[in-house]
């Protein structure tokens, strides 16, 4: 069990930089750029949020279609992972581990989806086994760690994405972003792989869909667990047909 | 903003508190007409069913307040002619602005029940404020419930918030529906998608008060583009059904059902696990309430072959 415990935070601010410690910015902005990448070991290429089997059934079929899928799926983690993210972060700024254990219980009583469980398990897992390599020094990582391995904690990615950005000295904007731009980009780089579309057509929609990430934004900071929603129906169903479906090149 | 303690002043209803939802912050002003809460604008409706000395399942408990109706059980089921059967009405025609309703249904322990409305909800169009039903259905060990109630019609402008709690034994079964169109398809041309907001939210837990899975939607066109691929796409009517049942009859129900996307009939269903062991989730898209209501009932007969072992009879022609 979760039990509440104060721990110390490497002394890194999140507060914005002033001109004089502009530089001092470089280092969380290129973690920033690190964590972001879609190159960084979670295994975010395994996992398509239902579009291979909407590519299958044709119901995303070229650009206009798959910006349309691509935004559902970043609105659907908006106000779920997103908030969930946020929450962590603050808890643990406020050294409140508890809070971060009610987190990551929140957001899994919310997702209704075996293979989104299963998809933010583990990659939650991951994150937390590299976050011990780059933050060897932080106890809130070790105890999280110890907590996923003894199945104390589902241990979801966006806990642990909130907790590995405070860490780093990243502010809840950029994990905000970073959260949005991992979702939207699974799915255009599964695209590429399964949806008739050019890389111009997938970076044309991560650039346009970007500036609908601070509306978001703004709201999500203000929600609780409460208000925590989603409405993609239509991919809760092609989620279900690849969850019993044949099509296994990615897990969900 | 309302005062409710005023307003109340002359319902006995219980109170249906929505002061934390967010989204309705927007539509809080007191309509002109009947206030906030207003005998008449305050339904509640207590229905329990339970085992009688013989081992009969019948409505026990039966306490209501107007618009909302429930006249007595019927046993018209013909698999399960031992089943209560009830059907919910409101005296005052569709939800109007500022209406609030309770509804608590409860099973004991090996009792069964059905539950259905007796036409269509309707939502009217709100201007000042909005309509909020609070719902808490709870079964006891071994107890059955089908709630399938008619589907819900927004209308252009309407508000709705609903929150349901169902607290289930881990015994017991409940297939808990709703059926939502865009709206009145073919009224004035065609309203889809023009209400305001709709926000649903089902939680399920278990009697000692540990939380198993909460699903909250908010539909609202202004919010989002709902014709968007992965949201509704092309279809017009949405369906989203909760069963919660013990898990071997959950791999019973899920193996037995097939998800599909049917292009020619313009219809698709999917199913999934409900966090938890807790049960599991099943939604439906289609273009016509019929055949969803089709689907529906299809899947409940799933669960009711699993649980009781016989399927749910033809539905009537006049429903």
């Amino acid at each position: 069990m979760c039990v509440k415990s104060k721990h110390t935070l490497n002394n890194r601010s999140t507060t914005q930089p002033s001109p004089q410690t502009m530089n001092q910015r470089i280092i969380p902005l290129t973690h920033l750029l690190q964590f972001s990448d879609a190159t960084f070991p979670v295994g975010t290429f395994s996992f398509s949020n239902g579009l291979e089997t909407a590519a299958e059934k044709k119901i995303v079929h070229d650009a206009a279609t798959l910006e349309e899928f691509a935004r559902a799926a970043a609105r659907q983690a908006a106000f779920s992972d997103g908030v969930a993210a946020l929450m962590a972060h603050r808890a643990v700024s406020a050294g409140d581990y508890e809070a971060l254990c009610g987190a990551d219980r929140r957001l899994m009583l919310f997702k209704m989806n075996d293979e989104a469980r299963l998809m933010l398990r583990r990659m939650g897992k991951k994150l937390a086994e590299l976050g011990r390599r780059l933050f060897p020094e932080s106890e809130i990582l070790r105890r999280w760690l110890a907590d996923i391995e003894s199945d104390a904690t589902p241990g979801s990615y966006p806990v642990a994405q909130g907790i590995v950005f405070r860490l780093a000295g990243l502010t809840e904007e950029d994990l905000y972003a970073s959260s949005q731009y991992g979702v939207i980009n699974m799915i255009l780089g599964a695209a590429l792989r399964c949806v008739r579309v050019s890389h111009y057509d997938t970076q044309a929609i991560l650039f346009k869909l970007a500036g609908e990430i601070p509306d978001l934004f703004a709201e999500a900071r203000e929600m609780t667990f409460e208000d925590m929603n989603c409405f993609v129906p239509e991919m809760d169903i092609l989620a279900s047909l690849h969850e019993k479906g044949q099509m296994r090149m990615f897990m969900s | 903003m309302f005062d409710p303690k005023i307003n109340r002043e002359y319902s006995d209803s219980p109170a249906v508190d929505f002061s934390k939802a967010r989204e309705m912050k927007p539509y809080l002003s007191e309509p002109k007409a009947m206030y906030v809460g207003c005998p008449g604008k305050h339904g509640f409706l207590d229905l329990g069913f339970e085992l009688d000395p013989d081992g009969k399942s019948i409505l026990r408990r039966l306490n209501r307040r107007a618009p909302l109706v429930v006249q007595q059980e019927l046993y018209f089921d013909e698999s399960m002619p031992d089943m209560p059967c009830v059907y919910i009405l409101s005296s005052g025609g569709p939800n109007v602005d500022g209406d609030r309703y309770r509804q608590d249904i409860s099973v004991g322990k090996g009792a069964k029940a059905w539950v259905s409305t007796g036409a269509a909800t309707k939502l009217a169009t709100m201007k000042y404020n909005y309509s909020g039903m609070v719902q808490n259905i709870t079964l006891g060990p071994d107890a059955y419930l089908e709630f399938l109630p008619e589907p819900v019609i927004p209308h252009a402008g309407t508000r709705f918030i609903c929150d349901t709690t169902l607290t289930v034994d881990p015994t017991a079964t409940v297939v808990y529906s709703e059926i939502y169109m865009g709206g009145r398809k073919y009224y004035n041309g065609g309203e889809l998608f023009k209400f305001d907001i709709l926000s649903v939210c089902s939680h399920g837990r278990r009697p000692g008060g540990e939380e198993l899975f909460r699903e909250k939607f908010i539909i609202s066109p202004d919010r989002a583009n709902l014709r968007d691929t992965g949201v509704m796409g092309g279809y017009d009517v949405f369906a989203n059904v909760i069963v919660m049942t013990p898990p071997d009859k959950m791999e019973q129900i899920y193996g037995r059902t097939t998800p599909f996307i049917d292009p020619a009939r313009r219809l698709a269903a999917g199913i999934t696990h409900l966090p938890n062991q807790a049960g599991l989730l099943f939604k439906v898209l289609g273009m016509e309430p019929g055949p969803v209501k089709e689907v529906v009932r299809e899947f409940c007969s799933a669960v009711r072959i699993a649980v009781k072992g016989v399927p749910l009879p033809k539905e009537f022609p006049w429903r």
